[in-house]
């Protein structure tokens, strides 16, 4: 039970450290808090979940999703909507985000639907048994796929030319400037790495959540506190603040009650921010 | 013929109020010019405008007799102008090494990045001990040094260097300065500004006088250094 509920829980965590991850990323590239992070998950499943029920290959629709979405949610979202006000103040570019959230959740319930549909179990229904040991292959397929792409993600970062001058950008965008940096184009391409890490959230999630006008709000909110709680300026911060709260909501339905799973992980939230305001992997920004 | 020419720049940060009011100079090449004058003169401005982090309202500037008025600093650094900003502006995270490199960042070709790290490293062998520590855990001198060592990576045939003391030591100051002479004596050309004006006079060949965003003296460094009245307004002394 009790080593379900951890692979269960990080199952969770994975997702929602992968959505932190991308919070921290525009954040860190355009000082952007993406409001409408959720929705843009919620677009992305409704577009996979059409396409595959147009008939077309999972693998297929994930990946025509991910082009869509990277054009989409990417590059026109940050060419049209953060771009002309990016020298403005943060709170001009938050409210444009919200304003994105309600018109994505409000169109697509109103021009496709406000039902709940069910998203197909891409990863199969029998469970794997590991002696006494029953582990969900969503779970352990979540897991799997969620650390390949952080793995992939934080590769780019380090290793990589475009990686470096993400990192520049993030750390000094004036020395970043000065050595001929398009900080532009660096943060489009944040855009659309987002989209993209969206695309693969939305579909780890969709099974679970089932595919609804609403259901990226919630993921939203959670990959929000989670990168709050681990420090909304740093990679390890998402990554460990999306592992803690899928972890303490498990435990807490589990062992209190389901009711009190967003309670619980509000309370840690204001503890850690009332003792470590940056986050507990944060730094102090200027 | 100056390999830098700057004519009547008028620039500032708000429409209302211009900073630089008409600034000319010229820089020849492998000398060193240094632009003196109180605070507010516009001196830190000239840079911002010459760099293209600040748009110049009228004027012109022309590099190597290319027209360069109001260019991306990419522009710029592919035709071997490099910048050292005021300020600490290395990258906390990232390594010594990963910062120098980060200077060749507009250039493709490994192999020569690699001779002309080696070439910093030789001028900067601090920055060889440290090239794998975080270039936050520096000293403010030794992230001074990186500044310098980073925008050497492109070869530059010109740099302008932006208060390189400020904030550090007297030591520390020292040890910056004399870096700077021995960048000089390579042949470098360069155009500074400095606090430490005298300290700057004493290295350069060539001196302008600002005031208010205009230019008020200029001449031979040797000269402006013993110029009464500069003396007795910037100097102290």
């Amino acid at each position: 039970m009790f080593i379900q509920l951890v692979v269960s829980g990080i199952s969770i965590g994975a997702i929602y450290a992968l959505v932190a991850i991308g919070f921290t990323l525009l954040w860190q590239a355009s000082r952007t808090v993406n409001f409408a992070q959720g929705d843009f998950l919620t677009v992305s499943a409704v577009l996979m979940f059409i396409l595959v029920c147009l008939g077309v290959p999972f693998i297929l629709a994930l990946l025509v999703t991910v082009g869509i979405s990277a054009v989409l949610l990417g590059y026109v979202v940050k060419r049209g909507i953060i771009q002309p006000l990016i020298d403005r103040s943060h709170t001009t570019i938050i409210v444009a985000t919200i304003a994105l959230s309600f018109l994505a959740s409000n169109s697509i319930s109103t021009f496709w639907s406000a039902q709940c549909k069910p998203f197909p179990q891409i990863f199969g229904m029998t469970p794997y048994r590991f002696g006494s040991i029953i582990l969900s292959r969503q779970h352990v397929w979540t897991i799997v796929i969620a650390i390949a792409l952080i793995l992939a993600i934080n590769l780019f970062i380090q290793r990589t030319k475009p990686g470096k001058a993400m990192q520049a950008v993030a750390q000094n965008r004036e020395a970043a400037k000065i050595l001929g940096i398009n900080i532009s184009s660096v943060t489009t391409m944040v855009f659309v790495m987002n989209a993209v890490i969206v695309v693969f959230a939305a579909m780890l999630i969709a099974p679970v959540y089932m595919v609804r006008f609403d259901m990226g709000a919630q993921l939203g909110l959670k990959a929000f506190y989670s990168a709050t709680i681990g420090g909304f300026n740093q990679i390890r911060g998402a990554l460990l603040g999306g592992f803690l709260v899928g972890v303490i909501e498990t435990f807490t339905s589990a062992y209190i009650s389901t009711e009190y799973r967003e309670l619980v992980v509000l309370v840690v939230l204001i503890a850690v921010i009332l003792i470590r305001k940056e986050g507990l992997l944060g730094t102090e920004e200027r | 013929m100056a390999l830098l020419k700057a004519r009547n720049i008028v620039a500032g940060y708000s429409k209302e109020l211009d900073i630089l009011n008409g600034v000319s100079l010229d820089v020849k090449e492998g000398t060193m010019v240094s632009i003196i004058g109180p605070n507010g003169a516009g001196k830190s401005t000239i840079f911002r405008v010459l760099f293209g982090l600040l748009p110049a309202r009228e004027g012109t500037v022309t590099f190597d007799g290319q027209d360069v008025t109001n260019p991306s600093p990419a522009e710029l650094l592919r035709l071997g102008i490099t910048f050292v900003p005021q300020g600490r502006h290395v990258f906390p995270l990232m390594t010594v090494r990963e910062n120098l490199e980060l200077g060749a960042y507009i250039r493709k070709d490994r192999k020569g990045i690699q001779k002309d790290l080696e070439r910093v490293y030789d001028l900067f062998p601090l920055l060889r001990e440290r090239s794998k520590q975080k270039g936050g855990s520096l000293s403010g001198g030794e992230m001074q040094t990186l500044e310098m060592g980073r925008a050497m990576l492109l070869n530059p045939r010109l740099m302008f260097l932006d208060e390189p003391s400020l904030g550090l030591s007297p030591i520390m100051a020292n040890e910056v300065f004399d870096k700077i002479e021995e960048i000089r004596s390579a042949g470098s050309t360069m155009l500074i500004v400095e606090q430490n004006a005298d300290r700057s006079l004493k290295m350069s060949d060539y001196a302008y006088v600002l005031e208010t965003g205009c230019n008020k003296y200029e001449g031979p460094a040797e000269e402006i250094r013993n110029n009464e009245e500069v003396k007795r307004l910037y100097l102290g002394g």
